[in-house]
């Protein structure tokens, strides 16, 4: 018994040892965890960010998509005072409270990714991402442009009223006949689904997200023999995707180009406290297209954590 | 009279019994289950206090932070406490949170229910389901790890089966603007003594919002429904005869009901307390959020149980304390936020929360051992 | 025969096809200490049972001080005074004394509706009891764990004594203890009996049950071979009818035999 409890206590000697908490100049609360292959990027453009600037940063984020935690967390992040906080908003009812007591408490916040239509009522200073509505109008219109008549729009998580956006901005840009299909995000069934759906007589087909639903699709095009004479095209990105774009087998990608979403946060935050300089309302990163044309590239710079 | 009796008759005569009588008490309380938590919490604090000390973990409005999270899982670790002392597992808290949550939104906004008919709705389902819970085990005989874990599934499908069905999603906003008015959700959703929160602020004794009212408003109900359930659950246990019912019911079934304890009877009444006390958390985090999501509480009985272990609850029944599952759920509270105040990966929480288990086990079954084998 | 505290007259259990037992009579008068013998699978578990409430007797009647009874529960043969101890005694190490002594009648204090354990009077009242019976225990609220397996024994019957039984039927209350604490046992039994109560005192130990019984009932398969008085009957005469007499003489032969052969 002596024994386990010294080294219990030896263990716990050296925790305390290693550990050091210390005052950060911003504290990033985002809903994407880091290690999810979407936010290691913004993750990346973060800490480039920080060592750019030349200040100090803290990423955080809940285990699970849970609004319960995320504002807990933002509560956590106000009680550190912090020169600023940046967030993530996919939920402003939820996260209202804490975000309005952040401001409160003189801590100026900017949103980043989601929440373009809320991010203003609250009081936050400004936001940096891809509004989904104009990134959707922006794909309809290059579908509509290939030649696009009859769509089917993929949304793999219904509830989210980002993606709820995206199909409705894609509507307006594409003009023709759009159908929503909602599934699961499994993409197994998402495959299912899609295919069953091929009989219809589509000629486009958009998805919603990469990795999930575009590869899940483009593998129901396959199997049909459908690549080249159905177009796809998807939101995000992933590297099956990119490949089969760079093979040209996928009509675009659509980049938020999460990497600036977790940059020019921090370069705003950077020049407001040095300068007080602070934009105002939407700062665009997206959408940017990934062709065929272009593909061959952002795979590099996918591979190195940027894109 | 033995001669025995005899022996301890002059024993007391000679004053040697206060002597006796000291050492059993300072016996008695390093024998108590809630020993190793307390303990516990009483290190993490000062490793916190060592390690992040000025980082604002300690301030009025950090300590609110972590109290928060210490007592919404309190509550319900109370009550996995009371039901482990009387032999059984309730793993379907998770889902009966989310239920309970659903329950109460989609009447609210969805029927047009008033919110107060729609909060009695839930705890009245809760019944219902810890008394199914209940009947199951106590008729069956199976074990209650196997009939808990069927309902972890079959409530949370139905969660997110009915929400779809009626909502079309899988989440149901709109709440906080009825909270005002409403009888009962003042109850789940009010900070109190704010008044005191003013006073240190006009004292400057707390941090200011920009607008001179001070940053941490007030106590959350939290806190306030875990006190009450703590003090609750301990009177229960030490001074009632049911409560000795429950040690009797966990510590051998089958010789408590020989000599006349209702074990059937007492076991169905501890699994519709883990369902109200579910019932409980989903109400104040509901409220808290103003929404309800189908995919709330999810592995919350896991934490609960750990909780419950660290508290010196032993996983066979018959032994443990609801003030030792307070202090378990203060530990787990205060580290899952303390963690973010350091540069340590929150990954390594889940590690941390398993090695205190491991650890409080192995305390737990020591300080056990002393008990049943001094003399 | 009113003078009979208890009667078991002619009582039969069947499970299904199996006869546990058959035609079994005891009668036990006040102050008389019954020891009911019998090698495993005898039917002593199913006689106590019967005796306990727990199985209705399929043949026979049960006669308490002249009326005949029958038991509808556990509950029913306790409230009639007839206080079982198993051999699992019913005890929870990790509780203490007290809780142990009053589990399931526990006294209660206080307004109606908000009555509570009254644990003062209970710790009292456990520690009283365990110093009459000669048991040193510092602190009633003590875990029973840290009790020996006699001192343990010998606070279940003091739980059945005190809770109003009239008849102690004790399920191989030595079987488990060595010599001083079985010793210990028997004498507390034997007090118990000399203060009014009868006891059935079931074992397979003939060692242990004859220095204390007055009577001797011996089951094997099912079936009473006889009831005898202690006058009446050696130790040796009992191990006999126990164990099957014939059988052990013949193994004794064999082995002896065995014995030869292997030098």
């Amino acid at each position: 018994m002596k024994t386990l409890y010294k080294s219990i206590l030896a263990f716990a000697a050296w925790v305390m040892l290693s550990v050091s908490a210390f005052a950060v100049d911003v504290i990033v609360v985002s809903h994407g965890q880091a290690n999810d292959p979407f936010w290691s990027v913004a993750k990346n453009g973060v800490d480039k960010g920080c060592a750019d600037m030349k200040i100090s940063c803290k990423y955080v984020a809940p285990g699970t998509f849970d609004m319960v935690e995320m504002a807990k967390l933002i509560d956590n992040a106000v009680s550190q005072k912090p020169k600023g906080i940046v967030i993530t908003l996919p939920d402003a009812a939820a996260l209202g409270k804490s975000v309005k007591a952040a401001i409160a408490a003189g801590i100026p916040v900017i949103s980043m990714n989601s929440g373009s239509d809320d991010f203003a009522s609250l009081g936050i200073s400004a936001h940096v991402g891809q509004t989904e509505f104009e990134a959707g109008v922006g794909g309809g219109q290059k579908m509509k442009a290939a030649g696009g008549k009859k769509a089917l729009c993929v949304n793999h998580e219904v509830g989210n009223v980002a993606l709820d956006r995206r199909c409705a901005g894609f509507k307006k840009g594409f003009g023709g006949s759009v159908d929503i299909l909602g599934t699961s995000n499994d993409p197994t069934e998402i495959q299912k689904a899609v295919a069953a759906k091929l009989g219809g007589g589509y000629d486009t087909i958009l998805t919603l997200g990469a990795g999930l639903a575009g590869e899940a699709a483009l593998k129901a095009l396959e199997s049909a023999g459908k690549v080249g004479s159905v177009k796809l095209g998807t939101f995000d990105m992933s590297p099956g995707m990119l490949k089969a774009a760079a093979a040209g087998k996928v009509e675009f990608l659509i980049d938020q180009q999460q990497y600036l979403q977790g940059y020019l946060p921090i370069a705003i935050f950077g020049q407001y406290m040095r300068y007080g300089t602070m934009p105002a309302g939407v700062v665009m990163t997206g959408p940017g297209f990934v062709t065929p044309a272009n593909a061959a590239k952002v795979i590099k710079w996918a591979a190195q954590g940027y894109r | 009279m033995s001669d025995k009796a005899k022996s301890i008759a002059s024993k007391k005569s000679s004053g040697q019994d206060e002597r006796l009588q000291k050492v059993s008490k300072l016996r008695l309380l390093l024998n108590r289950p809630e020993l190793g938590a307390l303990g516990g919490a009483i290190l993490v604090f000062i490793f916190f206090g060592i390690v992040a000390g000025d980082t604002g973990m300690f301030s009025a409005y950090g300590m609110l932070n972590f109290l928060d999270v210490s007592a919404n899982l309190g509550i319900i670790a109370i009550a996995a406490a009371m039901l482990m002392i009387g032999g059984e597992f309730d793993l379907s808290i998770g889902s009966m949170i989310g239920f309970a949550g659903i329950c109460i939104a989609i009447p609210a906004i969805y029927w047009g229910w008033p919110l107060w008919t729609s909060i009695i709705f839930a705890f009245a389902m809760a019944v219902l389901v810890g008394y199914f819970n209940g009947i199951l085990v106590v008729r069956t005989g199976l074990p209650s790890f196997i009939v808990t874990l069927a309902m972890l599934f079959i409530l949370r499908g139905a969660t997110l089966a009915l929400t779809r069905l009626i909502t079309g999603r899988t989440q149901v906003p709109g709440l906080r603007v009825l909270i005002e008015n409403d009888p009962i959700a003042w109850i789940f959703a009010t900070d109190t003594f704010t008044w005191l929160f003013n006073w240190l602020g006009s004292m400057n004794l707390i941090a200011l919002r920009t607008d001179g009212t001070p940053l941490a408003t007030g106590i959350p109900p939290s806190v306030i429904w875990f006190i009450a359930a703590t003090l609750f659950a301990t009177w229960i246990l030490m001074k009632t005869r049911y409560g000795n019912w429950i040690f009797a019911s966990g510590g051998d079934k089958n010789g408590a009901t020989n000599v006349g304890v209702p074990v059937g009877r007492v076991k169905i009444s501890l699994f519709i307390g883990t369902a109200i006390a579910s019932t409980i958390f989903a109400t104040i985090q509901v409220l808290d959020a103003g929404s309800a999501d189908t995919m709330r509480g999810n592995l919350k009985e896991l934490e609960a149980i750990a909780a419950a272990v660290v508290g010196g609850c032993l996983l066979t029944g018959g032994y443990g304390s609801a003030i030792g599952a307070a202090f378990g759920a203060l530990i787990f509270g205060t580290v899952s936020m303390g963690i973010f105040y350091t540069d340590v990966d929150t990954d390594w929480f889940k590690v941390f929360l398993g090695a205190m288990m491991l650890i409080a086990v192995v305390f737990n079954n020591y300080v056990r051992k002393r008990v049943t084998e001094s003399k | 025969m009113s003078e009979n505290l208890i009667e078991f007259n002619n009582i039969s259990k069947f499970f299904g096809k199996v006869i546990a037992l058959k035609d079994v009579t005891m009668k036990l008068k006040k102050g008389e200490i019954m020891c009911l013998l019998g090698d495993n699978g005898a039917g002593k578990s199913t006689l106590i049972k019967t005796l306990a409430g727990v199985h209705r007797p399929d043949e026979g009647e049960i006669v308490i001080e002249g009326e005949k009874t029958v038991f509808d529960s556990p509950k029913d043969a306790l409230d009639l005074g007839i206080g079982t101890v198993y051999q699992d005694l019913a005890l929870v190490p990790l509780m203490s004394v007290t809780r142990n002594f009053f589990m399931g009648r526990e006294p209660l204090k206080g307004l109606p509706l908000l009555k509570t354990f009254d644990i003062e009077k209970a710790n009292k009242i456990a520690a009283e009891r365990m110093s009459q019976i000669g048991i040193d225990i510092r602190d009633p609220s003590q875990a029973v764990g840290t009790m020996s397996g006699g001192e343990r024994q010998c606070l279940a019957i003091s739980r059945a004594i005190y809770f109003g039984a009239k008849v102690l039927v004790l399920d191989e209350p030595t079987s488990a203890l060595g010599v001083h604490q079985a010793s210990m046992v028997l004498k507390y039994i034997v007090k118990a009996a000399s203060e009014g109560l009868a006891v059935i005192l079931i074992t397979h130990n003939v060692h242990h049950a004859y220095p204390v019984g007055n009577s001797f009932t011996v089951l094997n398969r099912g079936r009473s071979l006889g009831t005898f008085n202690k006058k009446d009957i050696s130790r040796e005469e009992l191990l006999g009818m126990m164990a099957g007499g014939e059988e052990l003489d013949k193994l004794e032969v064999e082995l002896k035999e065995m014995g030869r052969l292997n030098s």
